[in-house]
């Protein structure tokens, strides 16, 4: 009783995954945003993946850094873990799974668009976002990553 | 004489078989630890609750029908004899309740259902602790812990996770099940590109095992040591318990009333709070293309059940989202699988029989001891973003004499054999 709903929503999970590869063929770009009042300017391409993989929970400074995902299945999020950490989704998924089931902590807070994401950062000096640059505003500022 | 049979090294194990009082005392203890924390609710992040979940569906195939392929010798039927295609064999699922108190302050409830040495599918729960973020390097648990005797044990159950369609068995076999009922601490410190990590556990666990039996483990401690730079994972784990296995205990009574010889016998093969020690090391390189890992351990439990050593190596290519993989695992004792026992001829005549029978039994257990080889083909499919699809082949030889980690051989099962077995799963998360 119980497979049958699970493959009703892993062949759901599969058109998902086929419109979404349609969907990434426009190689897309984003960048890293912290508040317009954070005093974070700069950061390396490591010390943002450790941030986002819960790795590190501060910033270079010693700040507290509070990642801000986007949703799982978002080009956005695909493109930044592709970019910044050269994983895949299912990389990153399996990375939190093993966080998660050994009870060491949970993955980031994920919102459904750049916009949102634009909107809790700008609020939050401790926030670090990613969004497609034609989203950014001058409510943040975008991180030079080296 | 079965359950001694059925018993070898692989079943030391140090899980916790959730006796109901158990449970009840562990959820209470997290409904305390919540209410504490909610009384002096500090916090800047939301409290909240988190529901997460994964399973696999699994379905497994021996070619060899006089005995059961099992993923765990804590099961008590696999596939093979009992069923020609078995969908226990590792087919699991669980729920995990994640309780954020407070930024430094969380507690976990995950509940596993697979099958138990009883047949049922009685839900268990395999982690229930309360954790503490001292400083944003060291936390401390307190509550049920799953050991990390090896590199993925505390996440064996969550195929997803994993390569492969179980983790291999020759290595996992040598302590398959590990929880903890105890404390935790974990240091971790990045030193120039290096993260360290140190990990130390204490706690006690008692296991029920296939034939109404039971297996306890007091003064369990491990130290893990794990090295992390870029793709390259080193580690090391060290642990010691003080195992009773309550099984064996009638028969090396009966050797102890032999006489100083039958005591000497006993006292070195009994399983009655005796201390086992345990070693492994592993390493992993994964730049996210490819991987390969290994690892080694060895297992001494100064009794009956031997020493028994254990290695393996696996890699993978990642081609999209498909991923073929390798991997060649050997397991081999490490100490006597026979023993002279009692000197029979020095007895009269009416205890001659029973004490050659008591040899004949010790004997059948050192002889019992797994030895064998497995080369693995298989690969993972990643179909969806939570949900995986793997087949699997694995080609075993036994050593001469062993049954290796097959359990319920029949009449007809001849040792020193091979066997293949396909297995196919659907691994998700949730």
């Amino acid at each position: 009783m119980k497979r049958l709903p699970v493959m009703v929503r892993n062949g759901l999970a599969l058109i998902g995954l086929l419109m979404s590869l349609g969907a990434g063929a426009q190689a897309k770009d984003v960048v890293a945003v912290v508040s317009i009042e954070s005093p974070v300017t700069t950061l390396s391409r490591n010390q943002t993946v450790d941030i986002f993989l819960g790795r590190s929970k501060r910033f270079p400074d010693g700040s507290q850094a509070v990642p801000i995902d986007q949703a799982e299945g978002s080009v956005a999020r695909d493109v930044f873990y592709a970019n910044f950490a050269g994983m895949t989704a299912a990389q990153v998924k399996t990375h939190w799974s093993k966080i998660i089931f050994t009870g060491r902590g949970l993955p980031p807070r994920a919102l459904p668009s750049g916009k949102e994401v634009i909107r809790l950062v700008a609020d939050n000096p401790n926030a670090i976002g990613y969004v497609e640059p034609d989203v950014v505003d001058d409510t943040v500022r975008v991180l030079v990553v080296r | 004489m079965t359950v001694m049979r059925a018993l070898s090294v692989s079943e030391i194990t140090l899980n916790a078989g959730a006796h109901v009082s158990r449970i009840r005392r562990w959820i209470a203890l997290l409904a305390l630890a919540l209410l504490a924390a909610g009384a002096r609710a500090d916090a800047p992040v939301t409290p909240g609750l988190t529901f997460n979940g994964f399973g696999t569906l699994g379905l497994v195939h021996s070619s060899e029908d006089q005995a059961d392929f099992v993923a765990s010798t804590l099961k008590p039927s696999g596939a093979g004899h009992t069923r020609s295609w078995s969908g226990h064999v590792d087919s699991v699922i669980g729920a995990q309740l994640t309780a954020t108190l407070t930024p430094r302050l969380s507690a976990v409830v995950q509940v596993v259902a697979e099958q138990n040495y009883d047949n049922s599918y009685r839900p268990l729960v395999e982690w229930a602790n309360v954790r503490y973020q001292v400083t944003p390097g060291f936390d401390v648990r307190i509550g049920r812990i799953v050991l990390p005797a090896f590199m993925v044990s505390d996440y064996r159950k969550v195929g997803y996770i994993n390569p492969w369609v179980r983790p291999p068995l020759e290595l996992y076999s040598l302590i398959p099940v590990e929880s903890s009922d105890g404390v935790d601490a974990r240091y971790r410190v990045t030193v120039g590109e290096i993260t360290h990590t140190f990990l130390g556990i204490y706690g006690r666990t008692e296991t029920r095992i296939p034939g109404d039996s039971k297996v306890q483990a007091k003064g369990a401690g491990m130290i893990t040591y794990t090295a992390e730079l870029g793709a390259t994972t080193l580690r090391a784990a060290y642990s010691r318990a003080d195992l009773t296995v309550e099984a064996f205990n009638p028969l090396f009574d009966a050797f102890r009333q032999f006489g100083p010889e039958g005591i000497a016998i006993a006292d070195r093969y009994d399983l009655d709070d005796k201390r086992i020690t345990f070693i492994a090391l592993g390493g992993m390189y994964d730049p996210g293309k490819w991987f390969v890992r290994g690892e080694w351990g060895q297992s001494d439990t100064n009794s009956v059940l031997g020493k028994a050593t254990a290695w393996y190596v696996s890699g993978g290519y990642r081609l999209g989202d498909f991923t073929p993989y390798v991997t060649y695992a050997r397991r081999k004792v490490a100490s006597n699988t026979a023993d002279p026992g009692l000197t029979v001829a020095a007895l009269p005549p009416f205890l001659a029989g029973p004490a050659a029978g008591l040899n004949a039994a010790l004997n059948a257990t050192l002889g019992s001891a797994p030895a064998q080889q497995t080369l693995s083909l298989g690969g993972r499919w990643d179909f969806a973003s939570n949900a995986a699809l793997k087949l699997q082949f694995d080609h075993t030889r036994h050593d001469a004499g062993s049954a290796g980690l097959l359990s319920n051989q029949q009449p007809g099962f001849r040792t020193g054999g091979k066997v293949n077995v396909f297995s196919a799963t659907i691994d998700f998360v949730f």
